[in-house]
């Protein structure tokens, strides 16, 4: 329903939009007092996130789902997600690196693709020993975006816990360009040791 | 890195605390100077006396204002330099709906909340594509496009261009249209359009095939977008004029009545709902929306001599003569010294119509430059009324000759047999198309876009 979503949008962005205000105020605490706030800034961020993708979830399940496809640099894109997801990984003392190879713009829904590799991320970061790799690169069929690790790997494939795998499939599936679909896969055996998630978009 | 301590900011927001988050963030990556604006007018302010160098704008204004309506203002107005930054900022995941559909974008947009890092990394990138477009840029203000052009390809084609690669092509395709070119516009669109199918590079598919007077392939085009990406109300704008075009004027006004509800402060759009609607006959939606643009469209300078034209032209429609002659002479003498040619004999006829005794002898004293002078078809639609209510048949003749011969044939067939019509002369209407058809068969010159859009006065369906 229409309405519903309506609802749920708008109290999302109020909230977000308060969380914004939390997290601004914190950074101009940090910045006077000279100190490091960045775990409650993290735990705002990942709130935030939690609720954009709540709604995200809602919206991608509903038959109507649209994405919102703009040129996006690949590059750039890692690199938000290793600022945002970096320096909370390295206290737990886990090291994030990137390797980005694709350097040409990319058609893609940036803000969803953006916010399923920060989750694939936060999720190797439950299982890594120590390292995670968040990679790109151009494939004969397009753009494969990977997170590794060196955790145990996933214990079941597929993995049981529903929810989070389908919106992932479903987004990977609306991604669509010369008649070709996006796929997510996850499997075992990463250079790394552990699990593998991969996106790849047409 | 970018030097922010000699970066001036503008934040726009109707909200305080969110104005407040938005300075401690400019603050602590060292802006030196944060100004703020909580209204869209007093933004506008802002911008025009002293144009800032980051400008970070919320996208909800509140009071039935966008920061994409702001966005698109500053643009139309020439008050936003390709140098400025322009950063859209939202809490609304719908935001990404609009800016992946429309033509005009900002530099990038950023989804609240976000830390002071992350803008800063957002910040450098722009900085980044700012310095590699920067001779684009200033070869795009002197209208050097040949220059620019140039300069577009090469950067292309370079390894430094391959980030920036859809905003290259983008860029091409529109400096191609504004300089004329609508056929290498069209490629360029669809180059863009064979990597995606992003609903804006279709969209100036649209635009370049109407440049090219193909309307049924551009009405086409622009019907698929507006059908896949019903928000894009810019889209409903590019048809309803297509639809105008082709002569389908009730088309025309459904459409932007439509868009114009949803976008009632939207007073470019108001304009163009005032043209379909006076070409459909609606005088009264024609007049009420003219009203609405000069009342309420407050950005200095926006109210020009052609739309207090339009006013007057929609009040005699209305039967009212007496306001539009009003509205003619209300307008202030350094108003009427500058007006162009065109201008100059819509305000003639206009005022000919209105009132006779007072219009009638400058309208009489242009005649020698309407008849030797290339006007628009609006404005000789103007001319050949006022000529048939002042009994001036040769002149009306000649202006209906011109128009029938015209690529704007079906877009004022309608208003001319019309008036023709009221003054009893629809069996001289007649010859003269007919005449106007002979002629092009004689001639036969054959450019291929009166095949695909048979625009020929015998072509006219009634």
């Amino acid at each position: 329903m229409r309405p519903l979503l309506d609802i749920l949008a708008s109290g999302i962005h109020d909230a977000k939009n308060q969380l914004f205000i939390a997290e601004s105020q914190i950074a101009a605490r940090e910045a006077e007092l000279q100190i490091d706030l960045s775990e409650a800034r993290y735990a705002i961020e990942t709130a935030a996130d939690r609720l954009s993708r709540t709604l995200a979830a809602y919206r991608l399940l509903r038959d109507d789902a649209r994405l919102a496809v703009v040129p996006a640099n690949i590059a750039d894109l890692c690199d938000e997600i290793a600022l945002e997801q970096g320096k909370h990984l390295s206290a737990a003392g886990i090291h994030l690196s990137v390797d980005c190879q694709a350097f040409d713009e990319w058609p893609l829904d940036r803000e969803l693709v953006t916010d399923m590799l920060n989750n694939a991320v936060q999720n190797a970061g439950r299982f890594a020993r120590s390292q995670i790799r968040l990679s790109a690169h151009f494939a004969l069929d397009g753009l494969t975006l990977r997170v590794e690790d060196d955790g145990p790997g996933y214990s079941s494939l597929p993995p049981k816990n529903g929810i989070g795998l389908m919106v992932g499939k479903r987004l990977a599936e609306l991604h669509v360009r010369q008649n070709r679909h996006g796929t997510l896969q996850l499997r075992n055996g990463s250079a790394l040791g552990g699990a593998i998630f991969e996106l790849s978009l047409p | 890195m970018a030097d922010y301590s000699k970066k001036r900011f503008l934040v726009i927001d109707d909200l305080p605390l969110a104005r407040e988050a938005l300075r401690i963030v400019a603050q602590t990556m060292g802006a030196f100077a944060v100004e703020f604006a909580s209204n869209y007018q007093d933004a506008i302010y802002r911008i025009r006396n002293n144009t800032p160098d980051i400008i970070l704008c919320d996208y909800m204004l509140g009071d039935g204002r966008s920061g994409q309506q702001m966005l698109e203002e500053l643009r139309r107005f020439n008050l936003l330099p390709d140098e400025t930054i322009f950063m859209m900022v939202t809490g609304e995941q719908s935001y990404e709906q609009v800016v992946s559909a429309v033509e005009l974008v900002p530099d990038d947009y950023i989804i609240k909340p976000f830390s002071p890092e992350k803008l800063m990394l957002r910040l450098e990138r722009i900085v980044a594509k700012k310095n590699f477009f920067a001779k684009y840029y200033k070869e795009k203000r002197q209208q050097e496009y040949t220059a620019a052009l140039a300069t577009l390809q090469a950067q292309r084609d370079s390894e430094a261009g391959r980030p920036y690669r859809f905003e290259t092509l983008r860029q091409q395709a529109e400096v191609l249209l504004a300089s004329g070119d609508a056929t290498s516009a069209e490629t360029s669109y669809r180059s863009i359009l064979e990597h995606y199918d992003f609903p804006w590079a279709r969209a100036g598919v649209a635009r370049s095939l109407q440049k090219q007077n193909r309307l049924s392939e551009a009405r086409a085009e622009i019907d698929r977008v507006v059908a896949g990406v019903p928000h894009f109300f810019d889209a409903a704008d590019i048809k309803a004029s297509i639809c105008m075009a082709q002569g389908e004027h009730a088309e025309a006004q459904k459409v932007l009545d439509e868009v114009a509800k949803k976008t009632p402060r939207n007073y470019l759009r108001k304009r163009l709902l005032a043209e379909a609607a006076t070409l459909n006959g609606d005088s009264e939606t024609a007049r009420a929306a003219m009203a609405d643009v000069i009342a309420n469209d407050t950005m200095p300078g926006a109210i020009s001599a052609a739309d207090r034209l339009a006013a007057a032209r929609s009040q005699i429609n209305a039967g009212d003569k007496i306001s539009a002659e009003r509205v003619l002479l209300g307008m202030r003498e350094s108003e009427v010294q500058n007006m162009n040619l065109d201008e100059q004999a819509s305000f003639a006829a206009l005022l000919a119509i209105s009132s006779p005794e007072k219009g009638k002898p400058r309208f009489l004293g242009l005649r020698p430059a309407l008849i030797a002078t290339a006007l628009n078809a609006g404005t000789r639609l103007d001319i050949l009324r006022a000529a048939l209510d002042t009994g001036d048949h040769p002149l009306a003749d000649r202006q209906t000759e011109t128009l029938m011969a015209s690529e704007e044939a079906k877009k004022v067939f309608g208003s001319i047999r019309t008036h023709y019509a009221l003054h009893g002369r629809e069996t001289d209407f007649r010859e003269i198309q007919k005449q106007v058809a002979l002629k092009r068969i004689q001639h036969h010159d054959g450019p291929t876009e009166t095949k695909t859009d048979g625009n020929t006065a015998s072509g006219q369906h009634q």
